[in-house]
């Protein structure tokens, strides 16, 4: 009797142990306040709804998360979100092969992501600075190209409805790539090589170095990822709305970011966790739908963002003193 | 001749501008000893070391490594060859568990994932044969003391075939117990027929484990002594006449 019950406690301290305790709790706890808020809230409907607009959200995040532990940042996806379905669409409008134009709009973002990885890597200069200015170079280059009107899609194409047309009911194809990509990224990150490298290379870049892993180029993969990322959700908004505004993905960088570090991955890099980024993400989503639901004005999605993320980052730093290990 | 030396280093001599970093030293290290290296801040034993594991390039004189001539280019292609340097605060990745950090660099891969198993499995296994105790092999290093994080240093070197041991201030910043432990462990590397350059300030520390005991200072070698023929007060007295200062005899 006695051992079992030490036995059960063991297993309750080792689940509370697991990196993405912080993001479960405050998922949790968000969606029973929600539920109790609005009556709503809780339908089927509105929940894949939600976890549509998550969805986007949450393909960006994914990158960011890897890029982030492996210790450098990005500022510049919210651009690259627009500017790589902005190259599909104009490829479109030209009577360019879709699938041609896709190829060409997911290069362009692997190429923002090599150019950012390669100007911090080579010059030192913070990932901070580098992507802020590739941020505002490349919706200079959005603007400068649509005049800062909307490019709308000018015929209809088929494929698009695998990015982001709707699958089953309401739930939309862009959801089915966001667990699809954090199943992927969550193997990567803990179960391969690169993912071992990425969280040594963030948390202790010296020692890494001295073991002989080539800390430059995990860098640089994880900026072509994150990019890359950036980019094909773009796509999956793009092929939504079929539009591309030319503000479309302003403000995206942070709200990733806060996604990221309310799924408990560390600003300082060598932490983090996928699964806690898409439920980071997720939670974003729910407190957008929520708000709405509960008849808040719009206005308060970002005030409550913003508390939330400080919340969470205080949350996160006192379980993992208190019970990571 | 057999040569008995696992390292031989002649006659190195190293300038950065103006100063003088090491003017001609011969420093050698057996096979199984223990040597000490000491000597006041900028005498150049760490100079000497970063030739020896090529992070820097001497611009004077010849190093051969198991009688043969060696020239690293870079660190890892000493560590290729058997030399492994433990620094302080260097060596691990504090967020990561154990056993994550024990293969860090050398993962044991099937495919293209991690054998986790297996890896979590030695890193208990080996830590354990070595005499090092740690509750689980995926606690984080984090959680570690300094004196443990070190012996796990210390066992990976020696788990990867290392044949030269260099320690960097081993001891440094550690509490006496750990101290103590920490120098069990290089006893121990000794008699699993390794070889160790131990650099410290603390002579005593350094006294206790060395087979021999070298002293530089201000780019020289001021001293090469087996430990039985010198007491640590000698030392002390030709470290403190090197840097000029004259300790009354006792």
């Amino acid at each position: 009797m006695e051992l079992k019950s030490i036995g059960f406690l063991k297993e309750v301290v080792k689940i509370f142990r697991i990196k993405e305790m912080g993001a479960i709790i405050g998922f949790i706890g968000i969606f029973i306040l929600f539920s109790i808020l609005s009556s709503e809230f809780i339908s089927w409907e509105n929940l894949l709804s939600t976890f549509t607009m998550a969805a986007e959200l949450g393909l960006v995040a994914i990158g960011i998360t890897m890029l982030m532990i492996s210790g450098e940042f990005d500022l510049s996806v919210g651009s690259t979100f627009a500017v790589v379905p902005m190259v599909l669409a104009l490829s479109i409008n030209n009577g360019i092969n879709p699938l041609l134009g896709f190829i060409l709009g997911i290069t362009l973002g692997a190429f923002i992501g090599y150019l950012n990885g390669i100007i911090t890597l080579k010059t030192g200069i913070p990932s901070f600075i580098t992507t802020l200015g590739s941020m505002m170079f490349f919706r200079g280059i959005l603007l400068a190209i649509t005049g800062g009107f909307p490019i709308t899609l000018l015929e209809h194409i088929p494929f698009l409805k695998y990015f982001g047309g709707t699958c089953i009911g309401d739930l939309r194809y862009s959801g089915i790539w966001f667990i699809l990509f954090s199943i992927i990224f969550a193997f990567i990150l803990e179960r391969t090589q690169f993912g071992n490298w990425t969280f040594a290379t963030g948390g202790n870049l010296v020692a890494s170095k001295a073991l002989g892993i080539n800390t430059d180029r995990v860098k640089l993969i994880n900026f072509i990822i994150c990019s890359l990322m950036a980019g094909f959700a773009g796509i999956t908004t793009f092929s939504r709305f079929k539009i591309i505004d030319p503000t479309l993905g302003q403000g995206m960088e942070l709200e990733a970011i806060a996604s990221a570090v309310i799924g408990g991955t560390f600003l300082s890099g060598g932490y983090g966790s996928i699964i806690g980024t898409f439920l980071g993400a997720f939670m974003i989503g729910m407190i957008r739908s929520g708000l709405v639901l509960a008849g808040a004005p719009a206005y308060w999605y970002r005030a409550f963002i913003g508390v939330i993320l400080v919340i969470a980052a205080i949350i996160n730093i006192k379980i993992r003193k208190k019970i990571a290990g | 001749m057999i040569n008995n030396l696992l390292v031989e280093m002649k006659n190195i001599k190293k300038n950065f501008g103006r100063v003088q970093a090491l003017r001609g030293v011969d420093f050698n290290v057996g096979k199984k000893e223990i040597v000490g290296l000491l000597g006041d801040n900028g005498a150049g034993k760490s100079t000497l070391i970063k030739i020896l594991v090529g992070y820097e390039k001497a611009d004077e004189g010849e190093i051969y490594f198991e009688g043969k001539k060696v020239s690293f280019n870079s660190p890892k292609e000493a560590r290729e060859m058997g030399i492994e340097t433990v620094y302080q605060d260097l060596a691990l990745v504090n967020l990561l568990p154990i056993w994550r950090n024990f293969f860090l660099g050398r993962e044991i891969v099937k495919g293209i994932t991690l054998s986790i198993e297996e890896m979590k499995r030695i890193t208990s296994e080996y830590l354990k044969e070595i005499g090092i105790w740690v509750r689980s092999p995926d606690e984080t290093v984090f959680f570690l003391s300094g004196g443990e994080r070190q012996a796990i240093a210390i066992a990976r070197a020696m788990y990867f075939g290392a044949k030269l041991l260099i320690l960097d201030e081993p001891t440094a910043a550690l509490s006496v117990g750990e101290t103590r432990k920490v120098l069990e462990h290089i006893n121990n590397v000794r008699e699993k027929g390794l070889s160790v350059i131990f650099i410290s300030h603390n002579i005593y520390h350094v006294y206790e484990v060395a087979d021999r005991l070298v002293i530089l200072e201000k780019g020289i070698k001021v001293g090469d002594f087996k430990k039985e023929d010198v007491t640590p007060q000698e030392i002390m007295n030709i470290i403190a006449k090197a840097a000029g200062v004259i300790l009354k005899e006792v």
